[in-house]
């Protein structure tokens, strides 16, 4: 063959954006790829399918910055669904405590303060490359004037780490236990 | 080359950059770049370069690039690798923190194979969660898996911790065991299993080889980093040419005795805990290893 068509790397999101109106998918793949995500229309297979049938494939991984670009371009949207699987986030929390401190455990993402200062001593867990920067941006800080992972991280692990967070918070403001 | 361990840190302006890093107590240098010695690939390079300084062999070379989750670093970091990986060809290749890609997973893979000797092949973090999602688990030697992640080893759907189903988060460490089983059969898992928590089991082919639980240091658990850093010994001692379940196995137990030489608790910072690996080298790895003398590199 004299001529062959350069083939696209493969895209394998992982998760998919689900819309109500077409042109909302193609206002949402517009600015994503404005924002340098990398995204994919696709149509939506027959079991996700919810609104109408145009969606957009995204890594999965990014769902939480993804949604924090919607909010501040005001971009409409159904919902974020995985490919595969239930759908369901996480919700449940593990509490450990140790002498003067207690570990919240969110999915893949640990944050422990203390209870006597309300200090955050500590966060470990995840693998997204947010988590070390948001580590640097916690520690040491109170839990009242930490920056929330949601909104400056981008990724699940973010998310995760935002869900511990929460709940530490949670139990400082109840008496730190 | 050597040892390759590549990885994201969070400098955001630390452009692409091969070298060889320094461990400096609360930072690591790489050229003129401080990078805070935290959790992440900072602390598995630190805890990977206190076992070569130790054991007098080459340091390993790093790939890092600065990426606070946004994707750009991590992509340029999974391109770099793709194009040069056969020719760095490196004895143990260590794929870190990094935002997860399945294709650029799987290219990378693809590209490994390319290698005329393949790598000892290490995942951990965000690389081993591109790796099971991708379906490419079976091509590493070594995981090495928290106690969440080998739930998420075991959920035939997720591709990211986050998604696991409920059922399997909620679990003690007693069905550790059978996580791992169905890991296997998932074809989920690495070659060999280093999965950390109150009792580490090393896991070589689907079985259980071994398992360890002293010293017992809860504290362990909360202190960002200290996962990393078995990693980062695991990688060392299978540079050092030890069998790789032998690896995993003296990893765990120089996290845990480093950790009591500490005294940590959960404000303790990993570097501290790092500091402490030479003095638990000197103490305790004749013992375990059998090799009692370290020969200065000719």
């Amino acid at each position: 063959m004299l001529f062959r068509r350069k083939k696209k790397p493969p895209f394998e999101g992982g998760g998919l954006l689900l819309f109500e109106k077409v042109e909302e998918a193609i206002k949402a793949e517009k600015v994503l790829k404005g924002a340098d995500y990398v995204v994919k229309l696709v149509a939506p297979p027959p079991s996700l399918r919810k609104g109408c049938d145009l969606a957009v494939e995204i890594n999965l991984v990014e769902q939480m910055g993804i949604e924090r670009l919607f909010r501040q371009k005001d971009v409409a949207y159904l919902e974020v669904v995985p490919l595969k699987g239930g759908g369901e986030l996480l919700e449940m929390v593990k509490i450990t405590n140790f002498n003067n401190a207690t570990m919240v455990k969110a999915g893949n993402m640990k944050v422990t303060f203390d209870r006597n200062t309300g200090i955050i001593l500590n966060a470990s867990g995840g693998g997204c490359p947010d988590i070390p920067y948001l580590h640097t941006q916690l520690i040491d800080k109170k839990l009242t004037e930490a920056p929330r992972p949601k909104e400056i991280g981008f990724t699940l692990c973010a998310l995760m780490m935002d869900r511990a967070f929460e709940e530490c918070l949670e139990l400082w403001r109840k008496g730190g236990n | 080359m050597a040892m390759l361990i590549s990885g994201t840190v969070p400098i955001k302006d630390l452009p692409l950059t091969l070298g060889e890093a320094r461990f400096e107590g609360e930072s690591l240098s790489l050229n003129d770049f401080k990078i805070p010695c935290t959790q992440g690939t900072a602390a598995l390079i630190s805890a990977a370069l206190a076992t070569t300084d130790y054991l007098k062999i080459d340091p390993p070379q790093v790939l890092l690039v600065g990426d606070n989750g946004e994707g750009r670093g991590s992509r340029l970091l999974y391109e770099y690798i793709i194009k040069n990986i056969p020719d760095l060809l490196p004895d143990v290749l260590v794929l870190h923190y990094c935002l997860p890609d399945m294709a650029l997973m799987r290219r990378l893979c693809e590209s490994v194979e390319r290698c005329s000797k393949r790598p000892i092949m290490i995942a951990d973090a965000s690389s081993m969660y591109a790796a099971k999602a991708a379906g490419l688990a079976t091509k590493f030697d070594i995981f090495t898996p928290d106690a969440t992640e080998i739930a998420f080893l075991a959920d035939p759907d997720a591709t990211h911790p986050a998604y696991i189903s409920r059922h399997l988060f909620d679990t003690d460490v007693t069905r550790t065991p059978e996580l791992v089983d169905v890991a296997y059969k998932l074809k989920s898992a690495a070659k060999l299993l280093l999965v950390k928590g109150e009792i580490d089991y090393v896991v070589k082919d689907g079985k259980i080889i071994d398992t360890i639980t002293e010293p017992n240091i809860p504290a362990l658990e909360a202190i960002g980093g200290t996962g990393d850093t078995i990693t980062g010994l695991v990688a060392a001692f299978a540079y050092a040419e030890l069998e790789l379940h032998e690896a995993a196995i003296i990893a765990a137990r120089a996290n845990r005795m480093a950790g009591k030489f500490a005294l940590a608790t959960p404000g303790t910072k990993v570097w501290q805990i790092i500091s402490q690996f030479p003095a638990v080298f000197k103490e305790y790895l004749c013992e375990w290893s059998g090799v009692c003398y370290v020969a200065a590199q000719s």
